[in-house]
């Protein structure tokens, strides 16, 4: 019980835990249409669905402030790329919540007239800005980190034996092409091998990747631009709520900064 | 921006601000229900204090558990009135909490075979069980204030100045009353946070006590102590100093 209220006492604990409740009410309500069930209880599912949607844009009225504060604290940052791509991401982030905060009012009547397409299409498009950023993060970071790792090992291992092709291969070897196809491949075995080691030291940077990867989907199929399914997309947004409420559970896992 | 900060960010400040507004639109709507020409402007009102009213549910859903933590933490107060007061009124806080719980549950129509009406009247009575506790502690404390002070040599030269300061009729015939009155307001000058809490505590017993028909009032008086409360209940999260502790 200690843990619940010290996990609620965080600014979006519970937010997360509704996200999570809304995606599986989407993966439930796509299970139980292909398995047939009855018309009541998916209504019951698409209209609980329906009220966690409109209570977390509730929840989100203001956070547009928080975002831009987050975008002037990266400003700050020493490092050019995770400056620009940060700062970016939390204002593309600040507009999301702008044009949430619109849908919302509309919803809710206090806005006549609205057109909810326009502006839900105009905040998704927001959100998969901040997305393509924050994965654009993700990849430099990665990059940053396979190199140190590669820089590391090459000053570990003797230059005798350091990654380059046994000579039986190469003298085997008869046309270019089958010497070119070894080495990429051999390259390919090297990089992957050191993608997975810094994953797998890097369990911050895992999260985060998987996360933001999970969630761009989401985007990308209400845009129409990658169009994927109600099922899919309630099966990623569960899984990048889990591995967020996971984040806020244990702070050492979120990437900073 | 601070400030700003501080409400945006955490759930709480966010709640008090809804349910201020909450309050602000009963209260408007009471207000303009003669008004013909305002009928579009009404119903905007009534659908923005449904809505809010609904996510503020939503927003509960979980406090169950942080009052009975609050009421265990009261169990281990020294003071034994103060234990029995807080604790008494986290439980029935609690309890309030699990009644709204089932009443969304219903409203969203994961509960089926409830008695809507039944769940209601339990969940008015443990909020009025809440704020009776809460006062009875308010009560005690101003008392204690009151004791401490009455102790107090240099309060006692005020109060002996003040009373022959103003030779006035009431004064004469009531000496007591006006030295009782004179000790209570000093007592409650000296501490702002006990005199926010009583009333924004008196304020709240107007709801339960027009719902259980105990005291029925219109929807124009709950719908202003609603507000009066709900702004009190901001002050307080703006400056914790004005909160009162425990």
């Amino acid at each position: 019980m200690d843990a619940w209220v010290r996990f609620s006492a965080q600014s979006q604990a519970k937010e997360r835990v509704f996200r999570t409740a809304q995606y599986a009410c989407t993966l439930l309500g796509y299970t139980l249409q292909k398995s047939g069930a009855s018309t009541e209880l998916r209504k019951t599912v698409s209209h609980l669905e329906a009220h966690m949607s409109l209570t977390r844009k509730l929840m989100r009225l203001g956070n547009s402030v928080e975002a831009l504060e987050a975008a002037k604290r990266a400003i700050h940052l020493s490092d050019s790329v995770l400056r620009l791509c940060l700062t970016l991401g939390h204002l593309n982030k600040a507009m999301y919540f702008a044009c949430d905060n619109v849908l919302w009012a509309g919803k809710t009547g206090l806005v006549s007239k609205l057109d909810q397409h326009k502006w839900s299409q105009r905040s998704f498009r927001y959100y998969l800005f901040a997305l393509i950023l924050n994965l654009t993060r993700d990849v430099y970071e990665l990059r940053l980190l396979m190199e140190s790792e590669a820089r590391y090992r090459a000053s570990k291992s003797p230059p005798s034996s350091s990654g380059s092709l046994p000579d039986e291969h190469l003298s085997s070897a008869s046309a270019p092409g089958a010497v070119a196809l070894p080495i990429v491949s051999f390259w390919l075995r090297r990089q992957l091998h050191l993608l997975v080691t810094v994953l797998y030291n890097n369990p911050p940077l895992l999260l985060d990747l998987l996360k933001n990867s999970c969630d761009i989907f989401i985007p990308l199929d209400r845009l129409g631009i990658y169009p994927t399914g109600s099922g899919f997309v309630g099966a990623c947004g569960l899984t990048s709520s889990v591995l967020s409420i996971l984040t806020m559970i244990h702070p050492w896992l979120k990437l900073k900064p | 921006m601070d400030t700003i900060l501080k409400f945006t960010s955490h759930h709480q400040g966010k709640d008090r601000v809804f349910r201020a507004t909450q309050f602000a639109c009963a209260l408007s709507t009471y207000l303009l229900r003669t008004n013909t020409d305002r009928t579009k402007l009404l119903s905007t009102l009534k659908t923005l204090e449904a809505n809010l009213n609904a996510g503020r549910k939503v927003f509960r859903l979980g406090n169950t558990i942080n009052s009975i933590q609050a009421a265990k933490r009261s169990l281990q107060l020294s003071d034994r009135v103060l234990c029995l007061c807080l604790t008494a009124a986290h439980v029935n806080r609690a309890l309030y909490f699990f009644c709204d719980n089932v009443l969304w549950a219903k409203s969203v129509g994961l509960i089926r075979d409830t008695n809507k009406v039944s769940w209601s009247t339990g969940a008015s009575r443990c909020f009025l069980l809440t704020l009776i506790g809460s006062l009875a502690r308010d009560i005690y404390v101003v008392l204690q204030l009151m004791v401490q002070r009455a102790r107090d040599g240099h309060f006692r030269q005020k109060m002996i100045r003040h009373l022959n300061e103003s030779p006035q009729v009431a004064e004469v015939i009531v000496p007591h009353l006006d030295a009782f009155l004179f000790l209570l307001l000093e007592s409650l000058k000296s501490h702002p946070a006990v005199v926010l809490d009583t009333v924004k505590n008196f304020c709240d017993l107007f709801s339960p006590l027009d719902k259980l028909g105990i005291y029925p009032s219109n929807s124009g008086v709950v719908s202003l102590c609603g507000l009066v409360s709900s702004v009190i209940g901001i002050i307080t999260y703006v400056n914790p100093s004005l909160s009162i502790k425990p």
